[in-house]
């Protein structure tokens, strides 16, 4: 589980003074551990278990773990207790206390130290209990999820001695769940156990609904309705979760159509350039990231972590220059002309989808996440990816700077101003065609460094940007042209519709089903979400 | 003449030309085919007249592209769909008619139904055992969608670049429908592995040259067709609605309607062009929906030139000769080649072939006219003739508004 | 006047584009068989008046009735037209692609259906209309040439040309002599005049010149409501006409 890993490495930090529990010293465990050769039923083992447990030495866990699998064997010649491992004819034989390898032996000469399920059970709650002792928080947490899932009620009194050494708010809060949950179960008062119910009302994940579902079956009167009362109040939370995660994905999704599109919301939005070809130019900076990469593997391995930051002035850079001189050797021809310079950036689009092709050839090629960007983290009930959030940031980092551009830089007054009447703008000595060029280049150069980021999440192959287009024309669409707003809440609100209809629909389908609305959409508003009404408009 | 009465406008000789042409080679070729030994030099081998039979199904499928294009001004990139579903429509016939054949030898379930345990034929599969009524559903089926869509699109003024992005979101729609196996269509693998037409096998050298003397006649009838629509009063109202919408709404003239009916006509003619395309290549999938094949039809029209009749037949052939001579000989180079037709034709030969020769035509004519003194003819062409241009100029720019409006042309 | 015995009759009509009111409380009201001239400065509202009376824009106030008792507001733009009310864009708009012959059959009035228009055969009833309108429209000689070729103002015409042929009852006429030389001009307003005879129409136009050559009365839009309504030395004498207009 990643997770707890990355909770681990965050609680070890935190707790640098870790709690250090009782050791007891080598030779009584030993003592105990002898005792394994005269056991004569599992009563007597068990007892013996409880013993062990009882000492609070993590070094046992060995021992136990092994009497759990059945490789606790005795050594008939001397009464030895020993680990053993099968090796076919001979068997192979550790330490018990430091598991240190002792040699092989003969499999005939040993005795195995019988368990069976209820003993297994008995030591795994030994092991859970002992490791609440451990220094690390972790294995803490762990022990006390572990005895939240397999309640007791002989445990509740261990449970109750490490709240009150727990010194970790999130192990304590586990812990605390894990006694309420011992609780239900054990034959404590019912004021006890209407405590224990409040307290796990207050969480809200699928094993408290169970365990309080099976309680409310068991109990009567007032703890019935207050466990019942709990279960809804976790179904509720579980129901806020579920659309939270809906949200998420909404929102992850949305970002990607966001950062797909937004080169386009300029193209086509603002200079209403139909560029075909905008797919290609995300697949551009996706190759670049890919060659970026490759060279700091050949050359300097330990600058991998910044290959995605290197990659973006590139990409940028490439994609940009490709889409100056599509503009300038073609699209410039055919202003005035959307559906001629739809046909021939179509054509461009062929011709760059070959040209990579030819290059790097048909297949994926294998482009990276930095270390940065790999692994989850758990936000309530929710686990979110690092390169996920690391998208929706950049994304939003993207349409601020663009918003910035277009509206506070002398260059996005000019491109305004050209968008808004052409020879107005050549008179007052803008140099339209410069601002049109330069502008075509930004789209693609922000579709460029959309592909270094969708390098990190989607196969980075010749056809990478078919991929987008579609759904990026859709956004721009839908969020109204023209109108940089209009992309961000279309591309956040089809990626949230897009993740909403999935569970019903099935991702298929949902997807066409989207596509459905938008076209039903584009029906009734033709001019997207955020057109402009108005005389002129419709001229 | 039969056809002056036929056709208000005369119908150009050009395009009569073409449909003897057809009707001719739906003769010849079965005949060169079938009763000349292969040993003889005029012998037509079965690749060529599968190959050609296909080609001739692209070129009615151009056309009925250019009827909405070329014609009416409406750039459907979703005309694949209605190819297509015609396909489907004659693809599901065929797998009836496979009977016990299949792989499972199961009398009612296709093979790929059988293979996801599926026990009976779903409703929408019924009927299509019979001839007659897969014929009805190869032209109701395109004819419904496009009526249903056009319907919606036209009434809410949807036009431009708007609508052709929307008809590619359509047929990319359908596309990742068909490719579920819960549809019920074959799913990824689509529809093939037939045996029988009519009762006839249609892997044999006869029904190979029927289909393809179906394919020639259809598309004759076709173009006979579009040429009396295109020279009576309602194709002079498809142009009036491609060169000026507003002005025919403000004389009257519903252009909604003008349009849904070309549209429907027009998928139509696509569906039953798919229909015929089905059995000569022996398969039908969901890669017929790819939106980049549906924009691959309207290069066919571009470059034989859209707003004549005769430029998309023409075109289509050129393009899907050229196609197959690359895919043999350079196949690598196929795209690239593919993809400069697309810049090519629209910066050099934005009237296509057709139109550039008429151009030249003119141009010499004018030329000739000066010197013997004469002033030049207009530049148009002259009235009479259904080969009627569509001008650049023919996308108004709107008013002085910002953004918001149709994407701003930037002139 | 009681609406009935008008041709066109606007009441407190009122229409805004995202909060700016374009149209604000306009009531206007033309007898049968008038011809009235509509001046006024830029983004006075004359276009969007244009656009409500033929049903491109709807209001958000106000009433609208054509013919005394039918109300424009429920109608759409082809209904519109088929009614009797005939527009001429600002700028011209015929069938560049047509002939100037085919732009005149295309608007004759008659079935507006899509079955009728495929099989339509042309009648000699048909051609002499079509005869007659070139006439008037000063357009003979072009017959067969097509409309791409025309001069600006000859498109212009050609665009009058088109409303007659719709038989319309109301014309709208919309900057008519716009980019015309004085003798276009001149012309034109004779054009007019005779067309007015037997015609309702309105004239929204700049220049002073022609709109005193129609000799009419004048109604001024400012802001999107009736100014000043009267003759035109009426009108130009309006203290609160020449302050909107130099700005004062």
């Amino acid at each position: 589980m990643t997770f707890l890993r990355v909770l681990a490495m965050i609680l070890t930090a935190f707790c640098a003074a870790a709690v250090s529990p009782a050791q007891a010293d080598d030779a009584a465990l030993r003592g105990i551990i002898a005792k394994f050769a005269e056991t004569g039923n599992y009563s007597q083992t068990r007892a013996i278990v409880a013993e062990l447990a009882a000492s609070g030495d993590p070094a046992v866990a060995g021992v136990l773990n092994a009497l759990a699998d059945g490789d606790v064997h005795v050594r008939t010649s001397d009464n030895q207790v020993f680990i053993t491992k099968d090796a076919g004819k001979i068997t192979r034989v550790f330490d018990p206390l430091t598991g240190e390898a002792l040699g092989e032996e003969p499999k005939n000469l040993f005795e195995k130290v019988k368990v069976n399920n209820s003993l297994r059970r008995a030591v795994r709650d030994a092991l859970s209990s002992l490791t609440l002792g451990s220094a690390d928080p972790a294995k803490r947490l762990q022990a006390a999820r572990t005895m939240f899932a397999s309640p007791d009620a002989a445990s509740i009194e261990a449970l109750d001695a490490a709240i009150g050494k727990e010194r970790d708010a999130g192990v304590k809060a586990a812990l605390e769940a894990a006694r309420a949950a011992s609780v239900l179960i054990s034959d404590l008062p019912d004021d006890e156990k209407r405590g224990a119910v409040e307290r796990l009302g207050a969480r809200a994940d699928r094993e408290t609904l169970s365990l309080l579902k099976a309680f409310a079956e068991r109990s009567k009167g007032d703890l019935k309705a207050a466990a019942e009362r709990a279960v809804s109040s976790i179904e509720s939370g579980l129901a806020f979760w579920a659309a939270a995660q809906n949200v998420w994905y909404g929102v992850s999704l949305g970002s990607v159509l966001l950062l797909a599109a937004i080169g386009l919301a300029i193209t086509f939005g603002v200079m209403g350039v139909i560029n075909m070809a905008h797919g290609e130019m995300v697949m551009i900076g996706a190759y670049t990231t890919f060659l970026v990469q490759e060279v700091i593997r050949g050359t300097a391995p330990w600058l991998f972590d910044w290959s995605l930051a290197i990659a973006l002035p590139l990409a940028f850079l490439a994609a940009g220059a490709v889409g100056l001189a599509i503009e300038r050797g073609i699209i410039r021809f055919l202003y005035g002309r959307p559906l001629e310079t739809l046909l021939a950036t179509w054509g461009v689009s062929l011709v760059l989808q070959q040209t990579v092709r030819t290059i790097f050839g048909p297949t994926n090629r294998e482009v990276g996440n930095p270390s940065w960007m790999s692994g989850s983290f758990q936000l309530g009930e929710l686990a979110i990816t690092w390169n996920r959030l690391w998208i929706v940031v950049f994304a939003l980092a993207v349409f601020a700077a663009l918003l910035y551009i277009f509206n506070r830089t002398a260059w996005g007054l000019q491109m305004r101003a050209v968008t808004a009447n052409r020879r107005m703008a050549a008179s007052m000595g803008i140099r339209t065609p410069w601002v049109d060029a330069f502008t075509f280049a930004l789209g693609s150069g922000i579709a460029g460094i959309a592909g270094v980021a969708l390098s990190q999440i989607d196969n980075v192959s010749p056809n990478l940007g078919q991929g987008y287009i579609i759904d990026s024309f859709m956004v721009v669409v839908f969020g109204g042209v023209g109108n940089l707003w209009g992309t961000l809440v279309g591309a956040f609100s089809l990626g949230i519709l897009n993740k909403f209809l999935e569970p019903y629909a099935g991702a298929v389908l949902g997807k066409i089903l989207v596509l459905v609305v938008i076209i039903l959409f584009i029906q009734k508003r033709p001019r997207g979400l955020f057109a402009l009404k108005g005389r002129a408009v419709e001229a | 003449m039969i056809t002056r009465r036929l056709f208000a406008g005369g119908i150009d000789r050009r395009v009569l030309t073409v449909i003897l042409l057809l009707l001719a080679a739906a003769v010849i070729v079965p005949v060169l085919h079938l009763a000349v030994p292969p040993s003889s030099p005029f012998h037509v081998p079965n690749y060529i007249v599968a190959l050609t039979g296909k080609y001739l199904t692209y070129a009615l499928l151009a056309l009925a592209l250019d009827l909405v294009w070329g014609f009416c001004g409406i750039l459907s990139l979703g005309h694949g769909a209605f190819f297509a579903l015609g396909g489907y429509a004659m693809g599901m016939y065929l797998m009836r008619q496979i009977g016990t054949r299949g792989v499972y030898g199961n009398p009612d379930l296709p093979d790929f139904m059988v293979f996801l345990n599926w026990k009976e034929l779903p409703w929408y599969w019924y009927g299509f055992d019979q001839f007659w009524f897969a014929a009805i559903m190869i032209v109701l089926v395109p004819g419904a969608l496009a009526f249903v869509f056009g319907w919606f699109a036209f009434r809410s003024r949807v036009t431009g670049v708007y609508l052709s992005i929307i008809t590619q979101a359509l047929t990319y729609a359908l596309l990742l429908a068909f490719f579920r196996n819960d549809m019920g269509f074959g799913g990824n693998n689509g529809l093939t592995d037939f045996k029988d037409i009519l009762g006839f096998n249609v892997q044999a050298p006869g029904t190979r040259a029927a289909l393809f003397a179906a394919s020639a006649c259809a598309l004759a009838f076709a173009l006979a067709v579009t040429a009396f629509l295109t020279t009576s009063k309602f194709g002079k109202l498809m142009i009036a609605v491609r060169d000026a919408e507003s002005r025919t709404r403000f004389i009257g003239w519903r252009p909604e309607n003008v349009k849904l009916f070309a549209f429907v006509a027009s998928a139509v003619m696509a569906g039953i062009a798919g229909a015929l395309y089905v059995p000569q290549v022996g398969i039908i999938n969901p890669g017929e929906f790819a939106p980049a094949n549906s924009i691959e039809i309207v290069v066919w029209t571009a470059v034989g030139g859209r707003g004549t009749l005769v430029g998309p037949v023409i075109g289509a052939l050129m393009v899907n000769g050229a196609k197959s001579w690359f895919t043999g000989v350079l196949p690598e180079f196929w795209l690239f080649a593919l993809g400069g037709l697309f810049i090519a034709v629209t910066l050099f030969l934005p009237k296509g072939v057709v139109g550039a020769y008429d151009q030249w035509r003119r141009s010499r004519r004018d030329r000739a006219a000066r010197k013997a003194g004469r002033p030049p003819a207009g530049e148009e062409p002259t009235p009479g003739t259904n080969d009627v241009q569509a001008t650049p100029s023919s996308s108004v720019r709107s008013g002085p508004s910002s953004g918001g409006a149709e994407p701003q042309p930037a002139e | 006047m009681g609406r009935k015995d008008t041709i066109l009759y606007l009441d407190g009509v009122s229409v805004s584009f995202d909060g700016f009111k374009a149209i604000n409380n306009l009531s206007l009201v033309l007898a049968e068989g008038e011809m009235r001239a509509i001046i006024g400065p830029n983004g006075a509202g004359k276009t969007t008046m244009m656009d409500i009376i033929t049903g491109k824009t709807r209001p958000d106030t106000g009433e609208v009735f054509f013919d005394g008792d039918i109300d424009l507001t429920r109608h759409d733009e082809a209904d519109i037209a088929v009614m009797g009310i005939g527009r001429k864009f600002q700028k011209p708009t015929v069938f560049e692609s047509h002939s100037v012959e085919d732009n005149l059959l295309l608007a004759l009035a008659g079935p507006r259906r899509i079955l009728p228009a495929i099989f339509h055969r042309s009648s000699s009833a048909e051609a002499e209309r079509v005869e007659a309108i070139l006439q008037t429209i000063r357009l003979t000689g072009r017959r067969y040439d097509p409309a791409a070729d025309l001069s600006h103002g000859q498109k212009q015409w050609l665009e009058i040309g088109m409303l007659l042929a719709q038989d319309p009852k109301l014309l709208l006429v919309d900057e008519p002599v716009a980019g015309m030389t004085d003798a276009e001009t001149e012309e034109t307003a004779r054009l007019l005049k005779d067309i007015a005879r037997t015609h309702s129409v309105i004239v929204v136009e700049h220049d002073m010149h022609f709109v005193r050559e129609l000799d009419v009365k004048v109604t001024c839009l400012h802001e999107g409501s009736v100014l000043s309504e009267g003759s035109l030395d009426h009108v130009a004498a309006d203290e609160r006409v020449i302050e909107v207009y130099l700005g004062r």
